[in-house]
């Protein structure tokens, strides 16, 4: 089963990241366990994002750009909203990177 | 054929006489042009904002840009579809962009493919009347579409006729041509302009505009 690894970007991913490299540079951790760790994280994130994240925000703002290869999605967005039903965040620019979730099960 | 709409179910005012001082607007210009080098479209798709690249969907880049607004298509082989512009000029300018974006010397083959064109002579047409008249280049068929297709032999045009008075230009590969097949088509839409009441109903008179087109 393919795993998405874009979560490894998001601050707990990059953290775990970095100990993991801090363990492998000083050889308490075996490269390819360090990798095994990874994966099991990705596949960990999409779970827990599809079985326990109920809460949803609706994103509006102006598209700056937007881009398409590979079959990930990237959007640049401007002066944007984001609204759920407790509180209200507006953000002058954030991006989204969205894959779709269909190809995980390829 | 039926007809089905001769009461004055319009509220056109007929009684003015309009002079043709009618405006055709172009609506949509397709070009292709050639960048004559083989292109890395994955490289491009990465790279350039605004594009999107499914090769499993179809084989080109889909591009996009906000002036002249826009769609390009950009194919491997070089070659690319620019569609969307509202004038020649426009189209060129933006295949210009496109190719600036790309990075690739040798602009060759600029060509425009098909011009859509639209106007409105304002008043209503008896379609039934101008497809029984022109019948060698008129195909009407009410049940499957409302408008009636023309196809002009000189310039070659296909137009579309609607019985509100507005028409569709298309096919045309410059702006003169449209204007052409315009200033073609008006006086036969003016011989078939619908009568405004049932009572002051002028009699359909057939007249034979086969030597005209």
């Amino acid at each position: 089963m393919t795993t998405f690894e874009l979560y490894r970007r998001s601050t707990i991913g990059m953290c775990l990241t970095e100990t993991l490299d801090e363990m492998v540079s000083n050889g308490t951790l075996s490269p390819e366990l360090a990798i095994q760790v990874l994966v099991q994280f990705d596949k960990s994130m999409t779970e827990a994002l599809e079985a326990q994240v109920k809460s949803k925000v609706a994103i509006k703002g102006h598209l700056h750009t937007y881009r398409f290869c590979d079959n990930v999605w990237t959007f640049i967005l401007q002066d944007a909203q984001f609204k759920n039903e407790e509180c209200q965040e507006h953000v002058g620019k954030v991006k989204i990177v969205a894959c779709d979730s269909k190809l995980l099960n390829q | 054929m039926t007809e089905p709409r001769l009461e004055g179910e319009q509220s056109v005012d007929l009684q003015t006489m309009q002079p043709p001082g009618v405006t055709v607007t172009l609506q949509n210009i397709v070009s292709t042009s050639n960048l004559c080098c083989k292109l890395d479209l994955k490289v491009i798709a990465q790279q350039a904002r605004n594009a999107e690249y499914n090769p499993k969907r179809f084989a080109a880049v889909i591009m996009r840009i906000k002036e002249p607004r826009t769609t390009a298509l950009i194919f491997a082989s070089g070659k690319t579809v620019c569609t969307g512009a509202k004038s020649e000029e426009q189209s060129l300018l933006a295949s210009r962009k496109y190719a600036r974006i790309i990075q690739k010397l040798g602009f060759d083959e600029f060509k425009v493919h098909n011009i859509v064109g639209t106007c409105d002579v304002q008043f209503p047409i008896r379609l039934e009347g101008l497809a029984c008249s022109h019948n060698h280049f008129c195909s009407y068929e009410p049940e499957i579409f409302p408008g009636l297709i023309y196809r002009m032999r000189e310039p070659k045009t296909v137009l579309l006729i609607f019985v509100s008075g507005k028409v569709i230009l298309t096919g045309s590969k410059s702006k003169a041509d449209i204007l052409r097949a315009f200033q073609q088509i008006y006086p036969v839409l003016a011989e078939f302009r619908k009568a405004p009441l049932p009572a002051s109903a002028q009699p359909y008179t057939s007249k034979n505009g086969k030597d005209g087109f």
